[in-house]
This record gives C-alpha cells, sequence and structure tokens, in this order.
C-alpha cells in the first residue's frame, strides 16, 4: 500500500468517524423532537433535513462553497474572522455531515417511532421527570435504532465524494479520501491502486450494512398495542 | 404481614378521598365527570369508548388538555383560575394498564424498582414494601427473569407490584385482567383482592367484568358517553336496566359471599349469608379448609323459579326466596330475589311471558333452582399453584 493510499483511508475514517459524531448528536434529539412533538413548520424542517439525499452532491457542495465562500452568509467578511474550512480537511467533515443527516435523522426518528410512547408515560407516572424518562426509557429502548443510526450516518461519510471534493478539493495527504482518491487513481491509469481502494471501500460499506440491517431487526422491540 | 382476615374486617374503612370534577373534548364528545370518593376500591364501569382511560389519564396527568379540578386528600393536582397542573411524576400514583407496559429493557426486579427512587425520595419505607409486594403477588421466582418470558398473568403481577413499588398514594387500574383469558383473570383477581386488603391505597378499577367488579368494589360509577350515568353499590348499580346489558360476554353473574362448609368427593357445600335465614348451597368441588372464605358466582340465566317447591328435580339447590323488585331490561324481566340477610339480592333472568304466567310480583315467595354445575366458586385468596 502507498503511502498516499494509507492516508488517504486514514483520512477517510477519521472525517467520517468526525462528521458521524457531529450529526449523531444533534440529529438524535431533532428525531426525536421530529417523533413526538407537534409544531409549526415540521414538514418543512423535515424536508429540508431529507433534502440532501436527493440533490446532487455537487449541488450541496457548490452550496456550501458560496455559503463559506469570502462574501457568503457564514464566510468571513461576515464572520469577522476567517474559519479556515474551504480546502481543509473540516471542509470535508462538514460536506461528509450535510451528506450523513437525512440517513441519520430518519432512521433515528423511524426508531423513535416505533416505540410504545405510553411506556414514557408509563415511566412518568413512576416519578421519572422528562429528561430521565428519555435518558432512562427512551434512549434504552431505541439504542440499537440509533446506533444503526450512526453507522448509516459513518458508510454515507465514508463514501462521501461529489460535496466534499467541491469544498475540500482532492490534495493528497491533506484532503484526499477513499472516494476522492480512487477518482485520482482511476483518472491516472493506475487501475492497481483503483482495485485496492475498491476492495477496501466494498469491504467497508459491507461491514457497515450488514450491521445496520442485523441491528434493525430488534428483538426486543417495544410492543405497541 | 398481618393476617388478611384482620385486613377484610377493614374493608370499608375509608380511604383519602378522591375529588374529581374535569371537563376533557374527546372526539366525539366531551368527557364530563365530577364525582367523590373515599371507598377503598370506586370502579369504573361502562362500554368501550366511554372516556373511562380518559378519566384515569385525566388523573393520572397525561392529558394536558384536561380542566376542572382534581384533588386527593389536601394534594391538588389539577385546578383553573389560577391553572394549576401537578405533571405525572409528582402526583404520586401507581398506574397499571391493560397490557401492563412493562419495560422490555428490563428484567423483573428492574421493573419492579422503576420507581423506587421516588418513593425512597418520599421516605417510603420501600424495603418493606418490596418484600411484601414479592411476597403477595408471589414474584420471587420471576425476579431475574426477562419480562418478554413472562405469562399474561405474570406480566400483570410485575404491573401492579411496580405500581406498588412507587410508594403511590392512588392506584389507577385501566381493565388490569382484560387481557386474560376467564379463568387466569379468576386466578389473579385474589390477587388484587389482597393489594386492596394489605395496602391502605384508594384504587380506581375501570372493568367490564361483573365479577371483578363485585369482587373487588365498594362502590360502582357508571360512565356513557363522558358522563356518569349511574352509581352506588355494585350488584345494585350492575342489575340496573340501563347497566345490565353491558355486562361482559356470558351476561351478568351474581357475585355472592359465602363461607365453605365441608368439601365432598365431588361436591363442596357452602354456607351464604350469616344470619338465621343463612341457607346451604351445593357447588361443584373447591379446594380449601372448611370456614374458608369463597366467592359463588351465579349467573343471572342459570336460575330457574318456580312458585311452588318443586319435587323429583335433579337440581340438587332448591332455594326458598322472596322476591324483591322486578326490573325490565329489554324483552326480559330481571327478577331480584332474596336470598339471605346480608348478602346482596340475587338478580335471576326469566322472559316476560314467565313473569306473566306465574303472576310474579314483588313480595311473592319463589323457589330458585341452581344446578350444581351452574355455580362456580372462586377463590378470593391466591393459591399457590397460581399460573
Amino acid at each position: 500500500m502507498s503511502d498516499a493510499t494509507l492516508s488517504a483511508l486514514k483520512m477517510s475514517v477519521f472525517v467520517a468517524s468526525i462528521a458521524t459524531v457531529v450529526v449523531w448528536i444533534p440529529g438524535t434529539l431533532i428525531a426525536y423532537v421530529l417523533a413526538r412533538r407537534e409544531f409549526f413548520g415540521k414538514r418543512v424542517v423535515s424536508t429540508l433535513l431529507l433534502l440532501p439525499m436527493v440533490l446532487p452532491p455537487t449541488a450541496v457542495g457548490y452550496l456550501l462553497l458560496r455559503m463559506l465562500a469570502t462574501d457568503g452568509p457564514l464566510g468571513p467578511r461576515t464572520l469577522g474572522f476567517d474559519p479556515g474550512i474551504l480546502l481543509t480537511w473540516k471542509a470535508a467533515v462538514l460536506a461528509s455531515a450535510v451528506m450523513a443527516t437525512p440517513l441519520v435523522v430518519r432512521t433515528a426518528r423511524v426508531t423513535f417511532e416505533g416505540i410504545d410512547p405510553r411506556l414514557e408515560s408509563m415511566a412518568r407516572t413512576l416519578g421519572h421527570g422528562r429528561l430521565r424518562t428519555f435518558v432512562g426509557t427512551t434512549l434504552p429502548l431505541a439504542s440499537r435504532g440509533l446506533l444503526a443510526a450512526a453507522i448509516l450516518g459513518f458508510t454515507r461519510a465514508i463514501g462521501e465524494f461529489g460535496a466534499t471534493v467541491t469544498i475540500a478539493g482532492n490534495i493528497p495527504g491533506r484532503t484526499q479520501t477513499l472516494a476522492s482518491a480512487i477518482y485520482s487513481a482511476q483518472e491516472t491509469g493506475d487501475q492497481r491502486e483503483a482495485y485496492f481502494l475498491l476492495c477496501v471501500a466494498l469491504v467497508v460499506g459491507f461491514v457497515a450494512i450488514f450491521a445496520s440491517e442485523y441491528l434493525a431487526r430488534n428483538p426486543e422491540r417495544t410492543r405497541t398495542r | 404481614m398481618t393476617t388478611h382476615s384482620a385486613a377484610a374486617s377493614e374493608a370499608t374503612e375509608p380511604t383519602t378521598p378522591l375529588a374529581i370534577a374535569i371537563r376533557l373534548p374527546l372526539d366525539r364528545f366531551t368527557l364530563d365527570v365530577d364525582f367523590t370518593t373515599s371507598h377503598r376500591v370506586t370502579g369504573l364501569f361502562g362500554p368501550s369508548g366511554s372516556g373511562k382511560t380518559s378519566v384515569l389519564e385525566s388523573i393520572a396527568g397525561l392529558r394536558r388538555a384536561t380542566t376542572g379540578r382534581i384533588a386527593l386528600g389536601d394534594e391538588t393536582w389539577l385546578a383553573d383560575a389560577p391553572r394549576r397542573f401537578v405533571r405525572p411524576e409528582h402526583r404520586h400514583i401507581g398506574y397499571v394498564p391493560q397490557d401492563g407496559l412493562l419495560f422490555p429493557h428490563l428484567d423483573v426486579r428492574a421493573n419492579l424498582l422503576a420507581g423506587a427512587r421516588r418513593a425512597r425520595r418520599d421516605g417510603h419505607p420501600l424495603d418493606t414494601t418490596f418484600a411484601s409486594v414479592v411476597e403477595l403477588l408471589e414474584l420471587g421466582p420471576l425476579l431475574a427473569r426477562a419480562v418478554t418470558t413472562l405469562s399474561g398473568g405474570e406480566r400483570q403481577r410485575v404491573a401492579l407490584g411496580r405500581a406498588l413499588c412507587s410508594g403511590p398514594r392512588l392506584l389507577l387500574l385501566d381493565e388490569p385482567l382484560a387481557a386474560l383469558d376467564i379463568p387466569l383473570r379468576r386466578r389473579v383477581l385474589p390477587f388484587l383482592r389482597r393489594v386492596r386488603d394489605e395496602f391502605r391505597i384508594p384504587m380506581l378499577l375501570v372493568s367490564h367484568d361483573p365479577v371483578e367488579v363485585q369482587a373487588l368494589c365498594d362502590d360502582l360509577i357508571v360512565l356513557r358517553q363522558g358522563t356518569i350515568v349511574a352509581r352506588g353499590e355494585p350488584s345494585e348499580v350492575l342489575t340496573d336496566p340501563d347497566v345490565f346489558p353491558l355486562a361482559e360476554r356470558g351476561g351478568y353473574e351474581n357475585v355472592v359471599p359465602c363461607t365453605l362448609v365441608r368439601t365432598d368427593s365431588e361436591t363442596s357445600v357452602v354456607r351464604v349469608g350469616t344470619g338465621d335465614d343463612s341457607l346451604s348451597v351445593i357447588t361443584p368441588r373447591a379446594a380449601g379448609p372448611e370456614g374458608s372464605n369463597k366467592l359463588l358466582g351465579i349467573p343471572a340465566r342459570e336460575v330457574i323459579l318456580a312458585t311452588t317447591e318443586p319435587e323429583g328435580l335433579s337440581a340438587q339447590n332448591i332455594l326458598p326466596s322472596r322476591v324483591v323488585s322486578i326490573r325490565t331490561v329489554g324483552s326480559l324481566r330481571l327478577v331480584r330475589a332474596h336470598l339471605a340477610d346480608g348478602v346482596p339480592p340475587l338478580a335471576v333472568e326469566v322472559t316476560e311471558h314467565a313473569r306473566d304466567t306465574l303472576h310474579l310480583e314483588p313480595g311473592c315467595v319463589v323457589y330458585l333452582i341452581l344446578k350444581t354445575a351452574g355455580c362456580v366458586l372462586y377463590d378470593p385468596e391466591a393459591r399457590p399453584d397460581d399460573d
């Protein structure tokens, strides 16, 4: 394995891990609110959160690029300082996180919707406050589904290419990931390298999907009447 | 553990009064219920969709849209002007729904202790309660089991135990036995009676089952379309012409307290009533020592009426009696006959034609004919071989 390949693999795992954490924590909370509460504009919010799933990744990348550009709404001129995101690993994290959001939120929301809300009411009557009910009853019941959401998010993040390449570039050793390395290897005609990267991607993807499928078949799924 | 008989003698001792005056708009009608009770067990009876569960959920604090007033003793849980809404976790309620709603991620012990933190914070003697709950509901062998492996009767006992271990001041039982089949229900019923007799906690019981209601309740409230349509002593209310047809499945069954006199190879003899006019009834064989308390179930449609004392009958029980009242229920006539002092009148279904032919009137002397196999004996106390 060449140094470039190794660094691309490391970069991919690093970026996807951080992106997963960044999306999973708020994504779980948002999914819970979407599953349990009614509020004005709920459909609009849930549609916006799912949008990255259907947009071309390059479109998402371009949108992020415009926002982070020097005079964009999140750019250095507006903020008054340079967050230094574009063309760094942070940009790769941001792009992967945005692209992973729909899968994480949707999987978590379906999980929460599958939990009988009467179990939460029961916890309340037993003296548990709202926070303790969420932590002590809802989260344990949702644990498998939430783990599946994290794995799916990680998978989506590790496979991200279009949005990442648009805002983070494809700089070997700095922002090059597995996905962009395959693209470079194919472009430069390095077939051995491309095949090897392909196999790595296949293994990572297979393990992740297999695990999330296993978790989705929850034997302890709460019974609803 | 105190003896059951000592507790049973305090059966009618009043408990903390529960005062309810609530309104809650529901899909098809508005729930508008106003009652006060200080009975140990108050029953809520009524057709499905009459608002019984909504009453319990309002009391538990699970319906934020409920307005009005809810108070247990001097604690006010809900009030208007100024608005007061005590959250469910601060209401100290033990709630037992029809399907138990055990936490599937916890084992039986952890389920029982789910409300332990509140009980301890309130200075409730949790260790004693836990020990007596486990003993009373016979949960010892189940403690380490996963709740998904429990049978229906076991689940309901755990749900009841969990409610009791949270140190409740009021128990809300929402058809706690409805998910069980009839024989199993009859076996779990004694556990509910034990809870009634051992824990001084007022109980509100939703039920469709006349046997359950008569075996447990001191007071019965009937709901229809969100309002109270009848209230009173259970056997009196259940034979009310408007309420009678609501009895589920096999129809109305009289439930009469009695004492086991002796047990032969195939039958038992029980004594109904304690006064001079007490009488013996031959029933199917029942287990238990002489003198033990039983409940005698007599379905209203299993009894035959005669105006003269019949002879040469295979039926073993021919009980002399007097007609107290006759009620019209649709095309049926419900004859209520005095059986013995201290026992509610026995309801018997007859047709309008039979009533006219026999010239039945209040005050008439009648003979109640009862086949041995037509009677059922229930155990008011649990036997150890329960499911």
